[in-house]
């Protein structure tokens, strides 16, 4: 019996100290919950704000993305919240229906930064006139190219494709490189990257994607079929890897990153990632593209930052809210990371000089596009929604129209529930 | 039984020569089984070595290559100091499994050799009961049991992360437990009862020392289902300070849309393999030796 006493002895002692340790945290901090794909972004700005605050310090808790949802419905219902919580401000017209949220109404109406942030972050925190959130790590859609292969294929490195036409044209170009070298990529299984890359080139080309009451037509206008029919066609003819059919985001960085693929639509994100993780890879970014010269469109991705009901020290939580926007933050904490300032107007300063790649995130940020709906889980990022659904049967399996009929109708009966 | 065991190891080693020493062909071919046998096995923890070692930009590539061109521990770097540092899950990851440990323990020795020695009326209505919580998912009992918990003060607590696991462990340990202590002959209770041993000293000094493998297994599941146990930890959790390993895995190698940091991933699976596979080793010498330190020599 020697190793159970010994081994208890030694559990026992582990678990005190741990405990112990655990309870000795400090209580004093305020609490935040960030979403982990936010998380980078985050934490520059909350160590800006520590380094200034040093009695009201903000400690991160980094959720994984697809908990964040439940993790906030259920710590809500149980009355045991972070003081701040940051999340894909997609989820902010469900949250603020059910009533998650601290009304933010009277303490932002007078903030002069408030007033200047992106319209889109404006729009998606407020519901029935009132204040819910503010933009907090900005983020959006935009095309990439790889301008070594560009180079390769005999196209010019400096310019980027600016119709889906010419992403088609020159994908072709690329995959005639041979070998494992592939023209285009997107996540075939993958809800929320489509809806972030894909759609934009929809709603450049006029159509309108996700209906916000019962009696809109979702899917609305040629550029939905447009779009479609191309990449099926990209599809067919072998320009895009077949492991893309099958990729549920897991490859929606490495595939790029890994310098075989021609073109990909990605974040804004991804410049600073790049920069980090493949510094040799020599890449440029544009706006996503519609069908026609000109078109151009975006999705507003990102992080909100909110308040949750019975968040304990509001106070200080607000006055968070408050200096995020102010140029100090926008500037030292964001710019300065190559991250997009919510505020458009601060775009043109000294640190995007640098990297002019940013710049053009930050006026793809001026022509993007938000969703205000309620069930976007179930209209678009859940595994089985109308939207992947559309993707796949359209693109993989060729029915195009039979697709797009489908998936209007799914979408209209979740929309009236 | 007592043949083989007591049998003289000239006999036994003859035996030996028998299986795989009757000509050099045999032994090469069994050989050459267990090698390949064994490579399978190996090959996805190599493979998965050889990814960690990788730059972060090749460990993505698509297709992936086999081999590393250069090497880099960026990977176990981003592992080590993501978040609250490694030092922290990990220390929280071993003090609830300690404690599963503990509370298995404590809970479903009684429990079996209750179950297993004593006649209790509605004995076995009992025990399909006590099985109950393994016919549900368990992800169907974390959010009322959270919302109770958060009401206790519990939430929020590696306690109270402990007592989930254990609720969630300790069915297949009575289970197991039962079977082990009714596997004890009748005999070896008589004759302690005949030594003048009440219940009590007949459990700690007969059947203790005799369950000791079942106890060791118990352990050992209680462990490795704590250690790797996700979502009761995040749904209980609410402080990057309080997380346990999973979780951190998990938040480390998902960016944006789900996309995958490949090489961070690995070195996350070679890290947290460890803990697991040292505490097998360890106790499987236990487990081994108490088989055969068995009742009737």
């Amino acid at each position: 019996m020697k190793l159970s006493i010994r081994s208890s002895a030694f559990a026992l002692a582990l678990t005190t100290s741990t405990i112990l340790g655990y309870s000795a945290a400090s209580a004093a901090d305020l609490s935040m919950w960030v979403r982990a794909s936010g998380a980078g972004a985050a934490q520059h700005l909350v160590d800006l704000w520590n380094t200034g605050h040093a009695d009201k310090k903000i400690a991160v808790t980094v959720i994984p993305d697809n908990q964040m949802v439940t993790k906030l419905a259920t710590g809500s219902q149980a009355g045991d919240v972070p003081d701040l919580v940051s999340f894909d401000l997609i989820y902010m017209p469900d949250f603020m229906k059910a009533g998650f949220l601290t009304d933010l109404t009277a303490d932002l109406k007078g903030d002069a930064n408030y007033a200047s942030v992106a319209e889109a972050y404006k729009n998606i925190a407020t519901y029935e006139g009132k204040i819910y959130g503010a933009g907090f790590t900005p983020d959006v859609s935009i095309l990439v190219w790889n301008k070594d292969l560009f180079k390769k294929a005999g196209l010019d490195p400096e310019k980027g494709p600016t119709t889906l036409a010419e992403i088609h044209a020159d994908a072709t170009k690329i995959r005639a490189l041979g070998g494992d070298t592939y023209g285009y990529y997107f996540s075939g299984s993958c809800p929320g990257c489509n809806i972030f890359v894909t759609s934009p080139m929809m709603v450049a080309a006029g159509a309108k994607i996700l209906p916000a009451k019962a009696d809109d037509t979702p899917l609305d206008g040629d550029g939905v079929k447009a779009v479609l029919t191309e990449m099926q066609a990209m599809w067919k003819e072998g320009l895009v890897p077949a492991s893309a059919q099958a990729d549920n985001g897991a490859n929606f960085v490495a595939a790029f990153m890994s310098g075989n693929v021609g073109i990909e639509g990605s974040g804004g994100f991804l410049i600073s990632l790049l920069k980090e993780k493949a510094p040799n890879l020599n890449f440029g970014v544009t706006i996503l593209p519609g069908i026609k010269e000109g078109q151009q469109s975006a999705f507003v991705g990102g992080d909100v930052v909110a308040i949750p009901k019975g968040s304990k020290q509001a106070d200080v939580a607000k006055e968070f809210i408050h200096w995020e926007l102010t140029d100090e933050a926008q500037l030292e904490g964001l710019a300065k990371n190559n991250i997009i300032p919510s505020r458009p107007a601060l775009a043109d300063n000294k640190y995007f000089k640098a990297e002019p790649r940013v710049v053009v995130t930050a006026k793809a940020l001026g022509v993007g596009y938000v969703p205000w709906v309620f069930h976007f889980n179930d209209m678009v990022n859940s595994d089985s929604s109308p939207w992947i659904q559309m993707l796949q049967t359209a693109i993989f399996d060729g029915d195009v129209d039979g697709a797009i009929t489908k998936a209007r109708e799914s979408m209209k009966s979740i929309v009236a529930q | 039984m007592t043949n083989v065991i007591g049998t003289p190891t000239r006999k036994f080693s003859a035996d030996e020569s028998r299986i795989a020493g009757r000509n050099n062909l045999t032994g090469y071919l069994v050989s050459a089984i267990a090698v390949f046998v064994a490579a399978l096995m190996l090959a996805p923890l190599v493979l998965s070595f050889l990814s960690s070692v990788k730059t972060p930009e090749q460990a993505s590539a698509t297709p992936p290559s086999y081999f590393p061109t250069s090497l880099s521990l960026e990977n176990y770097d981003h592992v080590l100091h993501f978040g609250a540092g490694l030092g922290t899950y990990v220390g929280n990851s071993l003090g609830v499994a300690a404690l599963a440990i503990i509370f298995s323990l404590l809970l479903a020795v009684p429990a079996g050799f209750g179950l297993a020695r004593f006649s209790i009326p509605f004995k076995e209505f009992l025990f399909v009961v006590l099985l109950m919580p393994l016919m549900i998912p368990y992800q169907a009992l974390l959010t009322p049991l959270y919302f109770m918990f958060a009401k206790l003060g519990l939430a929020n607590s590696l306690f109270g992360l402990a007592i989930v696991h254990t609720i969630l462990q300790v069915p297949f340990s009575v289970y197991l437990m039962r079977n082990a202590f009714e596997a004890i002959p009748r005999e070896l209770e008589e004759a302690a009862v005949i030594d003048g041993c009440s219940t009590f000293v007949s459990f700690r000094r007969v059947f203790l020392p005799l369950v000791f493998p079942a106890m060791v297994t118990v352990a050992l599941f209680a462990f490795i289902a704590s250690w790797n146990e996700f979502l009761a930890a995040l749904i209980f959790m609410n402080k990057e300070t309080s997380f346990t390993v999973p979780i951190m895995l998990v938040s480390v190698r998902i960016g944006h849309f789900g996309s995958v940091d490949w090489g961070a991933l690995q070195a996350g699976i070679l890290i947290s393999i460890l803990p697991c596979a040292l505490i097998y080793i360890f106790l499987q010498k236990y487990y081994v030796s108490g088989l055969l330190g068995g009742a009737v020599k």
